[in-house]
């Protein structure tokens, strides 16, 4: 059938895009220098990386006819746990972006002017 | 080529890419300089875990590895959670 394959090859684009995402994201949190600079290549990995296979995965098992009935449990899930990934992903990466700068573990080296470090009192600049 | 080997073939020819960048992950969590690097790694990993396991499940028709993604999502923002609590407050919490 036509439309079963126009799903699967869309399927198949967005979960192609999503692993190469997923290549670039982990090659930039290995050479980027340090952790807020790491947190640009790790929104790239869990919103490129995860969310777009997953309803690449999503779309993709309407159109598998050969999967039987499994075919809309396994849509259905794959697209709550895209919804899931979509919501928590930034929250949780702000949350430690905030108790690293908190808790003074990784250093804001570029950086032109820190003004939540000003308003706790250290250094200036 | 009907739809079944397609979609096994390009399965096949994705699992390596995804393989690749775990171990890339990997690398980085194991060799992490701090405490907010590593749960970033694990974090990134563990969110493209559930998509790979969502792949597998069409790949071993299989319907149980849908619910694992859906667990491992949630569990990976707990990490998150914990983490940050504890880097900020130096506690656990109650």
């Amino acid at each position: 059938m036509v439309l079963d394959w126009v799903l699967v090859y869309v399927g198949e684009a967005l979960v192609l895009i999503g692993a190469i995402f997923d290549v670039i994201a982990a090659i930039g949190l290995l050479r980027f220098p340090n952790f807020f600079v790491r947190l640009h290549a790790a929104t790239i990995g869990t919103i490129g990386g995860a969310f777009v296979p997953l309803i690449g995965v999503s779309i993709m098992s309407l159109g598998c006819g050969f999967l039987g009935p499994t075919r809309f449990f396994v849509a259905g899930g794959a697209f709550v746990t895209a919804l899931l990934i979509l919501f928590l992903a930034p929250a949780g990466s702000h949350l430690l972006a905030r108790a690293a700068h908190i808790s003074r573990e990784a250093v804001v080296y570029p950086k032109v002017v820190d003004h939540l470090e000003e308003d706790r009192g250290g250094r200036h600049g | 080529m009907d739809i079944e080997t397609q979609v096994h073939t390009f399965i096949t020819f994705v699992i390596p890419i995804f393989a690749l960048a775990f171990i890339l992950y990997i690398v980085r969590a194991l060799k992490g300089p701090t405490i907010p690097d590593i749960v970033l790694a694990i974090d990134a990993m563990t969110y493209d875990l559930a998509a790979f396991l969502a792949l597998l499940a069409i790949y071993f028709e299989s319907p149980i590895l849908i619910p694992c993604a859906i667990v491992l999502a949630l569990w990976v923002y707990a990490l998150d959670v914990y983490v940050a609590k504890y880097l900020s407050a130096k506690e656990m919490g109650e």
